[in-house]
């Protein structure tokens, strides 16, 4: 658990080093890296943290068969024009996709959809549009928009039909959740501060919480070291 | 800007009624968001850093010298790699592809590169792995690669 949680910081710290070398060898390219980067974050901080917050709230208040109505495989032609709007008309780069399109896989959105959710976000976008036009004529706008959108729908076509959901890492998941929920007490106390066992399973996989913070074991396991020593 | 007016707004807007409808679900998906912000932030802050640095030392000149070589076909590649491996924001991206036009850049070199500068993302492989997998994340990336080589010669065929 450790030791991912320090993977996380990977890039960071070759950023760091990057920066620094760079720093001694050519102050002004350093000075104009920092700022693109402070560009970058500006336009994260804009977009990231209400996604998030909505992915969270989807992920809680709308039920599986609802999810799975609106993009399941059954959902055919309906579920693709949604998924393009959901799409099209959700803000941010790319990388603001993945959480909130996982989120729906996991809850049985299409692979094909998801497809579709994740590049119609980065590229159908109105008021890229629009600025595109402005910059490079609207016949090229147009024309790369029209082309796109069908290139998509393969996209999701095709890739649906080469993946598979075990390739999915919610799917392990899911299963490794499972093996930890087995060796708690069950009884959803909610004294580690989660509402049941299965989300302190989770909050322990994730590396937040470790098996000793449930109450219940930490006592169970503080009885028998005080048997040892009788 | 009011991109991002709207979109705190109505998630507080949304936050609010959660909240008046139930209080312990709210809390569970703040909990959830700060999770999600937890597991993924550490990740772009280091990877936007590490793209601000490789744009901010690549000289202008080469990408101009790249898509505007003199074989149409090799610049429409190299425009796609080029968007492949950077991400830019859109407001500049719309600008530079403007000037390489007029500096002599080839439309369809423009158009792959201004295809996977959005819809590929080499840079972001680590991020779309951990939520994806290793097999869509690479599929996903490969074929939208070709996608966008396709849509550009459609271009320079149609325009």
């Amino acid at each position: 658990m450790i030791k991912t949680r320090l993977l996380q910081y990977k890039f960071i710290l070759i950023a760091v080093l990057i920066y620094g070398v760079t720093f001694i060898l050519d102050g002004e390219a350093a000075i104009a890296a920092v700022n693109l980067f402070f560009g970058f974050i500006k336009e994260m901080v804009q977009i990231l943290p209400p996604i998030m917050i909505l992915t969270a709230l989807i992920g809680v208040w709308v039920s599986r068969e609802t999810i799975v109505k609106g993009f399941g495989s059954g959902s055919a032609w309906r579920g693709r024009l949604l998924s393009l709007a959901l799409g099209t008309f959700s803000a941010g780069p790319i990388y603001a996709a993945f959480p909130a399109a996982a989120m729906l896989l996991s809850k049985g959105a299409s692979v094909s959809n998801v497809v579709i959710i994740i590049s119609s976000w980065a590229v159908v976008k109105l008021p890229m549009l629009i600025t595109e036009a402005s910059f490079l004529g609207l016949s090229f706008a147009v024309t790369r928009y029209v082309l796109t959108i069908p290139m998509i729908l393969l996209l999701g076509w095709i890739i649906e039909k080469q993946v598979s959901s075990e390739d999915f890492p919610f799917h392990k998941k899911a299963e490794k959740i499972e093996k930890i929920n087995e060796g708690l007490p069950q009884l959803n106390c909610k004294r580690c501060g989660y509402a049941s066992c299965s989300e302190f399973a989770e909050a322990i996989l994730d590396g937040y919480k470790n098996v000793n913070d449930c109450a219940i074991i930490a006592k169970r396991k503080g009885h028998e070291e005080q048997e040892k020593k009788q | 800007m009011i991109q991002s007016i709207i979109l705190y707004g109505s998630v507080l807007i949304l936050l609010g009624i959660s909240w008046k409808k139930d209080k312990h679900k709210t809390k569970k998906s703040l909990g959830m968001g700060k999770q999600m912000a937890k597991g993924t932030l550490p990740e772009i802050i280091g990877i936007m850093a590490i793209i601000a640095w490789v744009l901010a030392i690549i000289p202008e000149e080469m990408i101009k010298n790249v898509l505007g070589g003199d074989s149409e076909f090799l610049s429409t590649i190299y425009g796609a790699l080029i968007g492949t491996v950077t991400i830019i924001p859109a407001f500049i991206a719309f600008p530079l592809a403007k000037q390489l036009l007029a500096q002599g850049a080839f439309l369809v070199a423009i158009a792959s590169f201004i295809t996977t500068l959005t819809m590929v993302g080499f840079a972001t492989i680590p991020l779309e792995k951990k939520q994806f997998g290793m097999k869509f994340t690479i599929l996903r990336n490969l074929y939208s690669f070709l996608a966008a080589i396709v849509i550009a010669v459609l271009m320079g065929v149609i325009l």
